[in-house]
């Protein structure tokens, strides 16, 4: 006899809790909470009912027909047994059920420790995500998981917020800046969750795009308020420099000693000269820039570059406002961010509406909405790079130390013209930063529809269409005068882009009987990518200061490119668990691509994985063991190709006289590609010990990607600088683990986090004939290859020539020769990374301390190449004088051509003895010592070219983040009428504790591509420190 | 829905055909930037000529190269010159129109041509044919130069006037056949006398064939094969580098030079200096260091004349004065009956033409005892006027230089190769490493790969 149960759902704090999955075990109907908690559902008296919601522990309840409306209070879960988590397409499986690793990150710790581009927060959180931050925080972060797959595609993960996959290109333009990847525009404190599948095992049902992993975005959606359901939150960061070349202070601008200034551009004693080989900076009398020709002291400005810098800081504020009720639930917020950056005149704005809705049409029928307004504008952007026009760096790494910068702050003279320390390549770099500049304006709407109708119990068809739409505009101004571009000139870069996926899915959960129970998802997929480049660019402008592409003296250059995508996809997954502890899952998907030819175009992958909870198949109840698992599965996923990459094409440039303009393209394209495919094995333990203070999780994997799509280089006789194959094998294998350990488990807590993973990768193979040993990467002095036997992203470049017992040998002047053949010299990717993060409670307060490490790979450092070149660092000390250890020589009759001699006791009366020898730690062809003096100035210079001797170990260990957290009692903020205070002091990348790098830090990344490990005189990275409070009415 | 999704992947941006007078267009014109540029021309060969100097960053005028410093020769040369005629031969082909088979084949010899005079032995025979050949090997020098001769021969038999197949987009002769079938042969005659120290019999057969063809020479400076740059932003490759840098003056080799023969052509192929300096015209010396090029200074130091300056200057790939010139060393090396002296004098005074010079100024030059043709030593005659003739095409000029070994220069004792100045162009790194097996039995047939291993046409 059936009787009808009602009640209400809350967790531990009272809070309702809607959406709650309750199953009758007896009869196997469902229902599930409404959005203040409310439940009602016909069951047998005396039956069971099963209340499970994912972060909380699953509870059963016995029917009393006696007992009216129930209270259900349900725990939440810090146990591997309960916990739920989301999975491929934001289905919710119970976590012991599958057969591959997944983590979580909590949407509270992104808002506390603020990143303004998201993909920061995940640095050394998690196992196996390595994430290589830019430069400040207005730039790109790169995150790779697992390792490299492809050797020349993306190899960054598919983001997916709500369920639509977003767009996270680095889309680049003129102007020489690092702009931010597309995620950061997704604002932090919008975030439920974070959960990373890593790699093809977890990811499979997303098809094309899995093969590097999936970063699953929830945004938070209303629930059953409580006070007025407001939540305020407000943060402010300040931004410093952490790291900054070391610069020497003992010698001045010009080149072999010499120096005086008449127009900075050749006309006074190497007054053109752009590098610090000059006087001694000893209060000696010269004239210099500012001086008009008055002699005045030489003398060192030791802080000149770091006092160009400024405190940034960033001001975030936020409001949301949330409720639930039985139909409905909706959360709106705000949030605002002002940045100003570390270099003068740079900074950004952001402003972001989120709009997440979901009605009950009928108590059958579910229309869900959401939308999530983002705009990003910014009036100029850090310069970066090597551009003499717009980069930062570049002017201080060929620079005169004694350059006083104060001096250059009215970067014009009195007749309106550019003033500046160094006129043959420079403009002022204030001037540089407040006249050339990159403007950035961003507007984008990420907004989907979703339908979910319940057609019997056990049975629901879903629905949901989504479109990531966004218009980038990019604004390069050149002033007329700046050094190298007279009159200067303007340029306009436009994207749009679209991508748009339409879902429908048929979901069938039953449990069977009592051993088996049955999860079934079918369904497909249209997607659709647009993206389209504008580019305008007037290349001199008719008269100065006016910036529109009217205002041209030549004709404009243009380009635009549009690229257009479509696919089809059909997919199905299954789960069949038995009692509880055996589970076993299978995907399959089937896509076609508009990028492959039609014969190539259809192509199939599965992926099957199981799970085995020993401790319940075995019913151990033991202190010491609380919970093991153990996992594995295969995966396969298949990947298309860019767009247009089947048949060679002929490029248009500007008309020549009037004659249109056709040239070859460099590329040979190929119109039989196949799809890339990786494959992936992987096999895990999942441990908790000692009632729940140990618990461990490894993982270990091997990933094989094939038939990789790669423009492989080619002898350019060929006709072509590349050619498109499909070939090229790589493998990655690997371990990761997890350990967490809580020593005080009292009501002072603390907590031990640790992640450590390894990768491995090797290429196997470019292309089957084996004609081709190298792909290259990326270039900039030194190379970012692939080659056959290698791990994927060696450094290749020119190294020191050795005798067989590894002595450098010298060429007839005394400098070190170079090799002629190019030599492998390390690899980017680090051998291991890792993180520690110890928390510590009591009571409300809260201290997180995360440090991390990325340990092995190298790093081609361009700032030493180069500083070491033009004699700014302090590396470039050591023998530049008698005091510095310099040797004493002198040239025969004062003719260089005689070479030196080195001054043993006295020098013949009349030479010049000059005290800045330096002698080569080397041999000589025919194996004998290396004796020859050379001037340091000539030492140092040789080097540049010698990328092996710019070539530094990447490792470090970094303080990335301390977090004090303190929510304010509840007594004593009730009688204000306020839900929740919070208050958090953060720090972020506070301290370098290790690096084997000099003047520069070894995790900066100048872009999201493959080729990294190449550093080019980039922009200081930054510290921030800042508070965060929270306000809940 | 394949139909569909086959649409959608149609390339919007750009033609999957291209018409061959468009691209006749691109790629001449980007082959004429890299034969006038700043790599191949400026920064290398007309440095080791001793036409230029550098005032700044003076490293390259003192040999300091590396294997990543000659890499636009040949990537431009190989993967859009050669590439780029060979589809117009092939588009021609389709069309029946012969003529664009001609004109792309004696452009792509020219290419050809350029490559093996700097680099040497080169891929020939299997390059430009990515179908069949990934890795092509590189041919001997001497089957480069028989291999485009042949080429050469055979585009002088498919450029036909009179077939009524006219072309288009063609900057250099505006599509007169007529005078593509005088350049075609004038570079016949071009390599006839690059390899007339190794091969002279070849050599007087390429003539005679020439002369049994009835065919003829560029005739006048009209017919001068150059292309003719505009204004911004498709100016002149030098004026471009000017509007944005300095650094780069005359050398003190060719000022000397000048003076010394009271050559008119001085304040053409020079620019006064910015500050007034007793001589005027004040060259830089080659291979100085950083500091003694600053120690003259940018002010005192004479940048290349106006002429080469402007916008619109040519780029010059053959010039009637050069014409004269090997018809008088054809002459005397007994390929042909003419007259050997004569010719000579009318090569210079086709140099003077070239810059409108006339009137008496010429015949006073040519009659002065140190320009007198010398039929005792036609090479050091012919070797330094020609030099001075070809001022501004760094390439040919070197080139000629290596052969004729004459005007003879010397290295400054700030260079790095010995005393040695360079006599080829270094492979780019990259052929290491994308073509390495037939890279090493390159080298090993033609010697280390260095700036200082002689060429095989190079024989003195």
């Amino acid at each position: 006899q059936n009787v009808t149960v009602t009640g209400t759902v809350k967790s531990a704090d009272g809070e309702t809790l809607p959406g709650v999955s309750i199953f009758i075990k007896e009869t196997r109907q469902t229902t599930i909470s409404d959005g203040k908690g409310v439940f009602s559902i016909s069951a047998p008296d005396q039956g069971t009912l099963v209340f499970s919601y994912i972060g909380f522990k699953t509870q059963e309840i016995q029917i009393n027909k006696n007992a009216g409306p129930i209270s259900v209070i349900l725990q939440s879960s810090d146990n591997a047994l309960d916990e739920v988590v989301v999975t491929a397409l934001g289905i919710s499986r119970q976590k012991k059920s599958l057969g591959y690793a997944v983590q979580e990150l909590k949407g509270q710790d992104l808002a506390e420790a603020k990143e303004s581009n998201l993909v920061n927060a995940l640095a050394g959180k998690i196992a196996g995500v390595r994430v290589t931050n830019s430069q400040g925080s207005m730039g790109s972060s790169r995150v790779v998981i697992r390792g490299e797959t492809s050797i020349a595609g993306n190899n960054q993960p598919l983001f997916v917020v709500d369920g639509i996959p977003v767009d996270n290109s680095q889309l680049n333009s003129a102007g020489a800046r690092d702009y931010a990847n597309a995620i950061s525009d997704i604002n932090p404190e919008d975030i439920e969750s974070i959960s990373v599948l890593k790699g093809p095992n977890a990811a499979a049902l997303y098809g094309s795009r899995a093969a590097a992993g999936v970063i699953l975005i929830k945004t938070k959606t209303g629930k059953s308020k409580k006070g007025l359901g407001i939540d305020i939150n407000s943060n402010a960061v300040l931004e410093t420099l952490l790291t900054l070349p070391v610069y020497q202070n003992a010698f001045g601008q010009g080149s072999e000693g010499k120096f005086s200034y008449v127009d900075g551009a050749g006309k006074g004693i190497n007054d053109g000269v752009d590098e610090s080989w000059g006087p001694k900076l000893d209060g000696r009398l010269i004239p210099q820039f500012f001086s008009k020709g008055v002699a005045v002291p030489f003398i060192a400005h030791p802080d000149n570059v770091r006092d160009f810098f400024q405190t940034g800081y960033s001001l975030n504020n936020g409001v949301s406002v949330a409720d639930a009720g039985e139909k409905y639930d909706y959360r709106i917020s705000y949030n605002n961010l002002k940045q100003v950056g570390i270099v003068p005149n740079s900074g950004q704005g952001k402003n972001s509406f989120v709009l997440n809705t979901s009605l009950k049409i009928t108590p059958k029928l579910t229309l869900t909405a959401n939308a999530n307004y983002s705009k990003l504008n910014s009036d100029n952007l850090p310069g970066t790079g090597g551009s003499r026009s717009t980069s930062t760096m570049l002017q201080f790494t060929w620079f005169g130390r004694q350059v006083d910068i104060n001096q250059l702050k009215n970067y014009l003279d009195e007749n309106g013209k550019t003033f500046n320390w160094n006129n043959s390549y420079y403009s002022n770099p204030y001037w540089v930063a407040y006249e050339n500049t990159v403007s950035q304006n961003r507007s984008r709407i990420i907004g989907s529809l979703a339908l979910n109708y319940k057609i019997i119990d056990g049975l629901d068809f879903n629905f949901r269409s989504g479109t990531d739409y966004y218009n980038d505009r990019r604004k390069v101004r050149i002033a007329y005068g700046t050094n190298g571009t007279p009159f200067g000139s303007y340029t306009e870069s436009a994207f749009t882009v679209s991508e748009n996926n339409t879902d429908a899915t048929l979901n069938f959960n039953k449990q069977l009987n009592d051993d088996f129970s049955l999860e079934l998802l079918g369904g497909g997929n249209i997607r659709r990518q647009y993206i389209e480049q504008n580019d305008q660019s007037a290349p001199k402008l008719a008269i100065a200061g006016l910036y529109t592409l009217k205002n041209s003296r030549d004709p404009l250059i243009s380009s635009n490119n549009l690229s257009r995508l479509k696919s089809y996809s059909i997919y199905a997954s299954g789960q069949i668990g038995f009692r509880n502890y055996l589970f076993a899952n299978i995907t399959a998907r089937n896509d076609w691509s508009s990028t492959l030819p039609a014969q190539n175009r259809s192509y199939f992958y599965p992926s099957f994985n199981g799970s085995f909870v020993a401790t319940e198949a075995f019913d151990i109840k033991s202190e010491t063991l609380n919970y093991l698992k153990i996992r594995g599965g295969w995966s396969k996923v298949g990947k298309d190709a860019d767009p247009y990459r089947l048949i060679n094409t002929y490029a248009f440039s500007a008309p020549f006289n009037a004659n249109p303009q056709l040239t070859t393209s460099n590329i040979d394209l190929n119109p039989n590609l196949k799809p890339e495919t990786t494959t992936s094995t992987e096999l895990g333990v999942e441990a908790v010990f000692f009632n729940k203070r140990l618990r461990f999780d490894l993982s270990a994997y091997n990933t094989n990607s094939y038939n990789q799509i790669l423009a492989a280089d080619v002898s350019q006789s060929t006709g072509f600088s590349s050619k498109l194959l499909n070939a090229g094998k790589i493998n990655n294998k690997g371990i990761e683990a997890q350990l967490g350990i809580t020593p005080i488990k009292k009501q002072f807590t603390w907590d031990i986090d640790f992640n450590f993973a390894a990768n491995r990768s090797r290429v196997i193979e470019l292309d089957a004939e084996k004609l081709l040993t190298n792909y290259i990467v990326a270039t900039n002095s030194a190379q970012v290859i692939a080659t056959v036997g290698q791990p994927y992203g060696s450094l290749f470049g020119t190294a020191f020539l050795r005798d067989g017992n590894g002595n450098i040998i010298v060429n007839a002047t005394g400098a070190p020769a170079t090799n002629p053949t190019k030599q492998v010299l390390g690899k980017y990717t680090p051998d291991w990374i890792g993180g520690v993060y110890n928390t510590f409670t009591y009571k409300g307060i809260s201290l997180g301390v995360l440090v991390d490490a990325s340990i092995g790979g190298s790093i081609y450092n361009g700032t030493y190449a180069t500083g070491t070149y033009t004699g700014v660092l302090a590396s470039t000390l050591p023998g530049r004088a008698a005091e510095y250890g310099g040797i004493s020589y002198y040239y025969p009759d004062n003719k260089k051509e005689n070479g030196t001699v080195r001054v043993n006791g006295t020098a013949p009366t009349g030479v010049t003895v000059y005290d800045d020898g330096i002698v080569f730690d080397g041999v000589t062809a025919d194996g004998k010592r290396n004796e020859k003096i050379l001037p340091a100035q000539q030492y140092y210079k040789t080097f540049r070219n010698i990328d092996e001797a710019n070539i530094f170990d990447a490792s470090y260990v970094k303080l990335r983040e301390v977090k004090l957290s303190y929510n304010l009692p509840a007594k004593w903020i009730r009688p204000l009428s306020l839900q929740g205070v919070s208050v958090s002091l953060v720090g972020r990348n506070l301290w370098i504790i290790h690096r084997n790098t000099v003047d520069i830090d070894p995790e900066v990344a100048f872009n999201t591509g493959n080729g990294q490990g190449l550093e080019s005189l980039s922009n200081p990275s930054t510290r921030s420190y800042g508070i965060n409070l929270n306000v809940k009415f | 829905c394949n139909k569909e999704l086959d649409e959608v992947n149609i390339n919007p941006n750009a033609p999957e055909i291209p018409q061959p007078d468009y691209l006749l267009t691109g790629t001449t014109k980007t082959t004429a930037d890299t034969y006038w540029g700043g790599t191949n021309n400026m920064n290398s060969s007309l440095l080791f000529a001793q036409h230029w100097a550098k005032v700044q960053y003076t490293e390259e005028d003192r040999f300091i190269f590396s294997n990543s410093s000659f890499t636009s020769l040949w990537s431009t040369g190989y993967a859009q010159s050669i590439a780029g005629f060979n589809k117009i031969i092939e588009l021609g082909d389709a069309q029946g129109n012969p003529n664009y088979r001609g004109v792309a084949l004696v452009l792509r010899s020219w290419v050809f041509l350029l490559l093996t005079d700097a680099y040497g032995d080169i891929p020939y025979s299997q390059a430009g044919k990515i179908k069949q050949f990934v890795t092509p090997v590189y041919d001997k020098q001497k089957d480069v130069y028989y291999g485009i001769l042949n080429d050469l021969k055979t585009a002088q038999a498919a450029l036909d006037p009179a077939s009524g197949k006219v072309i288009s987009g063609d900057v250099i002769y505006s599509g007169n056949i007529a005078l593509w079938k005088k350049f075609a042969n004038s570079l016949r005659l071009r390599i006839a006398l690059r390899i007339a120290d190794k091969e002279p019999a070849k050599s007087k057969q390429v003539i005679d064939e020439i002369l049994a063809e009835g065919g003829t020479y560029i005739n006048s400076k009209s017919e001068n094969a150059q292309l003719f740059y505009s204004d911004s932003p498709q100016q002149n490759p030098v004026a471009a580098s000017f509007e944005t840098r300095n650094d780069y003056r005359i050398s003190k080799t060719i000022v000397d030079k000048l003076f010394a023969l009271n050559d008119p052509r001085l304040p053409i192929y020079a620019s006064k200096t910015d500050n007034a300096t007793p001589q005027t015209y004040v060259g830089i010396p080659n291979g100085s260091t950083n500091s003694e090029a600053s120690a003259i200074g940018l002010a005192n130091s004479s940048r290349p004349g106006t002429y080469f300056l402007a916008p619109k200057a040519p780029a010059v790939i053959f010039s009637y004065a050069e014409l004269l010139f090997d018809r008088a060393e054809a002459a005397a090396r007994g390929f042909t009956t003419e007259n050997a002296a004569d010719l000579y004098k009318q090569a210079i005074r086709a140099s003077f033409d070239q810059y409108s010079i006339g009137g008496s100024a010429v015949d006073d030059y040519i009659n002065q005892a140190s320009v007198q043709y010398d039929a005792g030593n036609y090479k050091k005659s012919i070797g330094e006027q020609k030099w001075i003739a070809l001022f501004g095409q760094g390439l040919e000029a070197w080139a000629e230089q290596r052969r004729l070994d004459y005007p003879q220069l010397t290295a400054s004792v700030n260079t790095v190769l010995s005393g040695k100045i360079p006599v080829r162009f270094i492979y780019p790194g990259t052929e290491q490493s994308l073509n390495g097996q037939n890279y090493k039995n390159a080298v090993s047939s033609q010697g280390a790969d260095l700036l200082t291993t002689k060429l095989w046409f190079d024989a003195f």
